[in-house]
């Protein structure tokens, strides 16, 4: 069984390298159930990590299905999600609990 | 949040989780067809969920084996989801009836951020209580593990299991795998192609032929509710691959998810 455990935890830590992960760092607000900006250009062809930040006092979920990303973002809280490489493209994302307003396009160019 | 940080994060969880399945080892076999994803766990959301599996065979010895099972799930913080299932089932044959057979508690792991690392990693653990007379107690535990490449995602459980108590009809651990490859092209409906299959007891395996296996088309959707939270379902339709498993298995999954 520890044996298992070893080649699980292995597979992760010692698997084939991934892209490097880029500097910058986007960041997405949540304010008012919207996002800001509601577009926002990240790279293409890199992995990075966007930061999306819940300025308002309930709870969010930043979801996209094109990204198949589902995330809980806490009020007051802010959170990673690790994104890419991603083609050249418009992605569509949304706020799962205030759909009517909080919707965005990641532009990765 | 730096990377010193996430390395602790990493440890920290793996650490639980090597630490509660060594409480709770050894481990036990039990049938389940329904891929887990390590990636599926949203703080301070309930899941309602049924899962449902019958199978179709010429040979009535393996004709109308059923599962139904309930689960009331709950993410208490953003990497462990535990769930409490009611099982349902009918044994194959004629004559068998359904009955209650008993209770699960689940627990998923996640072990890594979805996208951080070159594959997304977590851990399983499930404790079966049984409520029928001469029928033992079961755990199982194993890794989940996912990948997206592309618009498709690729998903892998590796379980070893263990019946527990005086009625054990297998000695020693049991192996079981089970993998999805899916096509996001819709959220309403996406296809996909799944594997199951039970090696029975480890070291040695029985032949190909008397192990479980089983593949087949499956479709994977979710419809939004907006305020009154997501829909997600399941359907498809298992191949028999081996003379020990029937024709065919006719799969199905429902699963109501609410945050609170």
């Amino acid at each position: 069984m520890r044996n298992l455990m070893l080649a699980a935890a292995c597979l992760l830590l010692a698997g084939p390298a991934g892209p490097v992960l880029a500097e910058d760092q986007p960041h997405l607000t949540i304010k008012n159930h919207r996002f800001q900006p509601e577009r926002l250009e990240v790279p293409a062809g890199v992995k990075f990590k966007l930061m999306v930040k819940n300025e308002d006092d309930t709870a969010e979920e930043f979801e996209s299905f094109e990204l198949n990303r589902e995330k809980i973002v806490p009020p007051g809280q802010e959170i990673p999600v690790f994104l890419g490489p991603l083609d050249k493209g418009e992605y569509k994302f949304f706020g799962d609990f205030h759909q009517d307003t909080a919707q965005g396009v990641l532009i990765a160019k | 949040m730096n990377m010193a940080a996430t390395a602790f994060g990493l440890r920290t969880r793996l650490g639980t989780a090597i630490a509660v399945a060594a409480l709770l080892l050894p481990l036990a076999a039990r049938a389940d067809f329904h891929i887990r994803s390590p990636d599926e766990i949203d703080q301070g959301e309930i899941e309602i969920e049924h899962n449902g599996s019958a199978t179709i065979d010429r040979n009535p010895a393996k004709a109308g084996e059923t599962s139904y099972t309930t689960e009331f799930g709950y993410g208490v913080n953003s990497w462990w989801h535990p769930e409490f299932e009611l099982d349902f089932g009918r044994d194959a044959g004629p004559g068998a009836t359904t009955q209650f057979q008993g209770v699960t508690w689940e627990n998923t792991f996640m072990l890594t951020e979805p996208g951080e690392y070159w594959a997304d990693l977590g851990l399983y653990w499930e404790y079966s209580y049984s409520l029928l007379r001469g029928t033992p107690d079961d755990t199982l535990f194993g890794p989940l593990i996912q990948k997206d490449i592309g618009h498709t995602t690729h998903t892998l459980n590796l379980f070893l299991s263990k019946e527990i108590g005086p009625n054990q009809d297998v000695r020693g651990v049991d192996f079981s795998y089970a993998w999805q490859s899916r096509w996001n092209v819709y959220q309403l409906a996406s296809p996909a192609v799944e594997i199951y299959g039970d090696a029975g007891r480890a070291a040695p395996f029985a032949k190909f032929q008397n192990q479980q296996a089983l593949a087949g088309p499956v479709l994977v959707g979710s419809v939004l509710l907006g305020k009154l939270g997501k829909l997600k379902y399941e359907a498809g339709y298992l191949f028999g691959a081996t003379r020990a498993t029937a024709s065919g298995t006719v799969r199905w999954r429902l699963e109501w998810e609410m945050h609170f």
